[in-house]
């Protein structure tokens, strides 16, 4: 049992750690080039895979010339098990090192999962880094409970972040979440029916620059924000559910494919009665990454 | 109602039944967390027919007949893609070889083509049967005045038509549906194309009942609101979707009951009658000159 500066009691101290190698992996393309977006226009876009530049944490989400943006590293292994091991264990704020190439020894952080673990450094590492380099990720974080909030299931994010991110116990027993958003379930799109501690769940409704009709508010989100979701049930997979909430951190950007869009990688579900949302424009993993401790956990 | 035939072009489309797949683990994982054995995913499913509840069997996605797949995951997926509601499959090899059956609908990621049989005929079929789909109705449109008005037509043979419960007049077309729901309830399918996957509506036993969804029975016709399943299915405000249901329940989080498209349109142009003595495909009908 281990009692964090916010008061939540975890069981952080029984977590171990584990560096994962994975690689840069490439944009892909097919030989027919274009998708077709939700007015049926066609474009060929950059934004997924590789090494993506100029967008970070706090930054706007949507508004790129850019589909299925992932902000900075794509990162995956190129066998099979060693992959679904990287995906599914690495969390969002764990540490990640470049291991080869002219950036070797730059270190970043984990922002999230995609069909990649997504990872920020900063834009002059950025600048060196391309497909294929090798990275390390210190995966730290899957199995974490909180003991105060039995009916809530917590993943794919360092025990460390949970503090910084401004969650708390409130004196009522409820898990107290600042948010910048909350958003309904209409807005979910691809990601339904798929675990949760892999990719994310896309939001429609935030086709910047698209017609009125697409759209759910969403177009604000920035990458690193900490949402809600309404009537969500992602502790054993991801499913519209009424009575339950998920908190996630939007770890991608801008889509033009239809039925996809910016996606919070999830990190809180239960009984929407076990959480105290706060508005919090705030509420971004961005100034919670600069309070990490940078020592490799004990 | 009338289809324009724009030079419809027929494929005939090879396949083999499925043969069910399950992992190293038995396991999966429903909603509440706890561990099932998934059974009725995939291949043939004896002793569920079209009509029977979606909630009739403790099974996994479980299909009104047979699933056909391709070896290769390219042809598996054009076999999937062109394969449509009322096409003609014929076996090619094995104990039922020379029968027929029709195709009921589709579902992804990998792709299935679900098609139906006499129960006679799916008694003596067995996985790897070889079978022939004629793949004939995508790139068929509905009549200028409902076509002109947005109204699409997707998965649907043109000579399955009369098999519906839907009507037309001068610009709009009436399809009675065993209930209208939100587009929140589409889970699995979203952001995916509606020629290759289906969509799993993420209604169970409990929840059923505050959709209107207690009697859903396979084959039946559901529209879905504020979507639109042109280029990929997704949230668009003022549309509406109707399709086929062409699979059962689901215990999987974010999966359900699988609708198959087949039609989208402005909700003004394309209308849902909420019907409670609906009735969805008949069996009989669409088997009719297969025995």
């Amino acid at each position: 049992m281990t009692t964090m500066r916010s008061g939540l009691v975890t069981n952080s101290g029984r977590l171990v750690a584990q560096p994962l190698r994975g690689e840069v992996w490439p944009p892909g393309g097919d030989r027919h080039a274009y998708r077709v977006d939700a007015d049926g226009e066609s474009f060929v876009l950059p934004g997924m895979g590789g090494v993506t530049l100029g967008v970070h944490p706090g930054d706007r989400a949507t508004g790129y010339a850019s589909d299925h943006l992932e902000p900075g590293l794509s990162i995956r292994h190129r066998e099979a098990g060693p992959n679904w091991a990287l995906q599914f264990l690495s969390c969002i704020g764990n540490r990640i090192t470049v291991r080869s190439g002219p950036a070797a020894g730059a270190r970043g952080v984990v922002v999230g999962q995609h069909a990649f673990v997504l990872a920020d450094l900063t834009e002059a590492d950025l600048a060196e880094v391309a497909p294929g380099d090798v990275i390390d990720v210190l995966a730290h974080g899957q199995g974490l409970r909180l003991d105060d909030h039995p009916d809530v299931v917590i993943k794919n994010v360092d025990p460390r972040l949970l503090s910084s991110l401004g969650v708390h116990t409130r004196d009522d027993g409820r898990l107290g979440v600042p948010v910048t958003a909350t958003v309904p379930a209409a807005a979910v799109g691809a990601g339904a029916g798929m675990v949760s501690e892999f990719a994310n769940t896309d939001l429609m409704g935030a086709y910047e620059g698209q017609a009125a009709d697409l759209s759910l508010g969403l177009e604000g989100l920035r990458i690193g924000d900490v949402v809600a979701l309404e009537e969500q049930d992602h502790r054993f997979g991801r499913g519209w559910r009424p009575g339950w909430l998920t908190v996630g951190v939007i770890s991608t950007g801008h889509c033009r494919l239809f039925g996809h869009g910016p996606g919070p990688s999830s990190i809180l579900s239960g009984p929407a009665d076990a959480f105290a949302l706060v508005d919090e424009p705030e509420a971004n993993v961005r100034s919670a990454f600069a309070a990490i401790p940078q020592e490799v956990p004990a | 109602m009338t289809v324009i035939r724009p030079a419809v072009v027929a494929t005939n489309l090879s396949g083999v039944v499925e043969t069910p797949e399950l992992d190293s683990s038995p396991f999966r994982i429903d909603a509440d967390g706890h561990p099932y054995v998934p059974t009725g995913d995939g291949g043939i499913v004896l002793g569920v027919r079209l009509g029977d509840s979606v909630f009739a069997t403790d099974g996994d996605h479980v299909a009104p007949g047979a699933c056909l797949v391709h070896p290769d995951q390219a042809a598996r997926h054009a076999l999937t893609s062109y394969s449509c509601l009322g096409n003609t499959v014929t076996v090619r090899s094995g104990d039922a070889a020379g029968s027929r059956g029709v195709v009921l609908g589709k579902r992804g990621e990998l792709g299935r083509v679900i098609a139906c049989f006499s129960r006679e005929v799916l008694a003596r079929m067995a996985p790897s049967d070889e079978i022939v789909v004629r793949g004939h109705g995508q790139g068929a449109r509905l009549e200028a005045p409902i076509h002109e008005r947005g109204v699409i037509m997707r998965n649907l043979d043109p000579a399955a038509v009369a098999l519906l419960p839907v009507t037309t007049d001068d610009d709009t077309l009436t399809a009675s549906v065993r209930a209208e729901i939100p587009s929140r309830v589409v889970g699995n399918g979203v952001g995916r194309p509606v020629e290759q996957w289906d969509l799993d509506l993420q209604v169970d036993r409990d929840t059923a009942p505050t959709l209107g969804l207690s009697d859903l029975a396979l084959g039946d016709l559901v529209a879905v609101t504020d979507l639109d399943v042109r280029h990929n299915a997704g949230y668009r405000r003022g549309w509406r979707t109707i399709g086929v249901v062409v699979h059962g329940a689901s215990p999987q989080p974010g999966h359900g009951p699988g609708l198959m498209p087949l039609f989208c349109g402005p909700a003004d142009a394309l209308v849902a009658r909420v019907d409670r003595s609906h009735r969805g495909i008949n069996e009989d009908r669409l088997l009719k000159g297969t025995a």
